[in-house]
């Protein structure tokens, strides 16, 4: 493929989005409480570690995106929700963390379940 | 992959420096290491969580030691041998033909 000038201009230009306009089931609503799935795939995941396992609760729904797991390996895009996922920081780190603070990470469906 | 990558919540790698005024590159090569990655990518020789994995895949040592431009280069090669696109043994036979020249 001939990369020419304008391919590479727009490339910078247009902001790039892994959203797609299709349908998946939402498996959960804002306000649930979720459990991040324990796994350990070899392949890439956007799933860090110290997430699996703890639980969490949904804040935001941004709708249907491309998955990065299964983008990263030649499996296709496996459209499905991705949330906005708070985490206490007590969850994450224990009693010793202050009891304000929290983390909000995205989170694709497939990592979660309910808790 | 549970890599070095993945680097939440681990100590001991000390403060983040924040160096004032900070050019968007700090060599000539790392601009060219950027301009590669993204023609990969613009020639659909490989997408852009393929190219992540690619980098997550660098030896621990090696991640650690090489700087963010280096990571990209290493995974852009990584990925261009991995589709064909420019073998690791064409790449080395270029470099001994470069070295040869400025020699």
């Amino acid at each position: 493929m001939k990369i020419t000038r304008e391919a590479v201009l727009g490339l910078y230009k247009q902001t790039g989005t892994a959203r797609v306009d299709a349908d998946a089931a939402a498996s959960f609503q804002v306000g649930d409480t979720i459990q991040a799935r324990n796994i350990n795939p070899t392949g890439h995941t956007r799933l860090p570690r110290y997430i699996r396992g703890k639980r969490g609760q949904i804040a935001t729904d941004h709708g249907v995106f491309k998955f990065a797991d299964s983008l990263a390996h030649g499996a296709g895009a496996q459209p499905q929700h991705l949330y906005s996922v708070r985490f206490t920081a007590r969850e994450l780190w224990g009693g010793e963390a202050p009891a304000r603070d929290s983390l909000y990470i995205d989170l694709w469906d497939d990592y979660l379940e309910p808790a | 992959m549970n890599g070095i990558h993945d680097m939440g919540g681990v100590h001991g790698y000390g403060p983040i420096i924040r160096e004032a005024d900070e050019p968007v590159f700090h060599h000539v090569w790392e601009g060219k290491a950027l301009a590669l990655a993204r023609v990969g990518l613009a020639g659909g020789h490989f997408n852009l969580d393929e190219f992540r994995h690619a980098m997550e895949r660098i030896a621990p040592v090696d991640y650690l030691a090489i700087s963010y431009y280096e990571r990209w280069l290493e995974g852009t090669l990584m990925m261009l041998d991995d589709k064909g696109v420019v073998t690791t043994e064409e790449f080395e036979a270029r470099l001994q033909e470069l070295s040869g020249e400025r020699a």
